[in-house]
């Protein structure tokens, strides 16, 4: 192998770099997805964009030097998150008042 | 489909090749040694394959987190179509036929790709091939269905 072959060997910072930015997005959807729900609904909308803050967080932290070893319990938070937002979603669904539509 | 692992030119677990970066054999793979001799959570990890490539354990971390926009993008779709959409003349219930199975799509695909991030760490570290993702089909399948009942609504209401 030469030296060159793979950019990832001589700038493993790339892949830590790709990942922050993977985790960045994530939390943008979750504060686009907060933002939306926040006009009608303020306090479930509130948490999310908590959430959102959290996750920008963690991912300032996924391309610290060092970092490169499983997170079990950071990537559990998404789940929940994710998990917790459709459970709400569909309790509203279901059993919220009858929706009137958009009226543009 | 074997797991990207440079498992062939490694002489023994704790030796990482010279055609390796010098970052893969300090960092990671040093302090994962140290760790094992000194705490027994460390000793306890080692019995279960070795620490990957930190390489691999992003990009699997990365596969996860796609996984996860998509499903709140599908709780985001499920919602906003049955709380914005107009309602569909004469058929009550056709918004909640087409956004909750999309809802529970979103949280289905949350659980499954931890599970699945889970399973791929496991075989990363053991060397072992990853199994194949079932979320894709499961996508795939269930999206087909809601568009096939959205077009069926679209018809009926008309």
């Amino acid at each position: 192998m030469t030296p060159a072959e793979d950019i990832e060997d001589t700038h493993p910072g790339l892949a830590r770099e790709r990942t922050e930015l993977a985790w960045t997005r994530t939390a943008v959807s979750f504060a686009a997805l907060g933002g939306l729900i926040l006009r009608g609904h303020p306090y479930a909308g509130i948490p999310i964009l908590g959430v959102s803050a959290l996750i920008w967080q963690l991912g300032r932290l996924a391309a610290a030097p060092g970092a490169g070893r499983s997170r079990p319990r950071r990537l559990l938070l998404i789940t929940v998150a994710v998990t917790g937002v459709s459970v709400a979603a569909l309790a509203l669904t279901l059993i919220g008042p009858e929706p009137g539509g958009l009226r543009l | 489909m074997r797991a990207p692992r440079a498992d062939r030119e490694l002489p023994a677990p704790w030796q990482v090749p010279a055609c390796l970066p010098r970052w893969s054999r300090n960092e990671e793979r040093g302090r994962t040694n140290a760790s094992r001799h000194t705490d027994p959570a460390g000793a306890a990890e080692s019995a279960d394959g070795t620490e990957p490539d930190a390489r691999f354990t992003l990009a699997n971390e990365r596969t996860f987190l796609a996984w996860s926009r998509t499903a709140l993008a599908l709780v985001a779709a499920g919602l906003a179509i049955v709380q914005l959409l107009p309602p569909f003349p004469g058929i009550p219930w056709g918004r909640h036929i087409i956004g909750t199975p999309l809802i529970l799509l979103g949280s289905a695909v949350a659980v499954i790709s931890y599970l699945e991030w889970a399973g791929n760490q496991r075989a990363l570290r053991r060397g072992e091939p990853m199994a194949r993702s079932r979320l894709p089909g499961l996508l795939a399948v269930t999206i087909a269905i809601t568009g096939l009942v959205a077009a069926a609504l679209a018809l009926l209401s008309g």
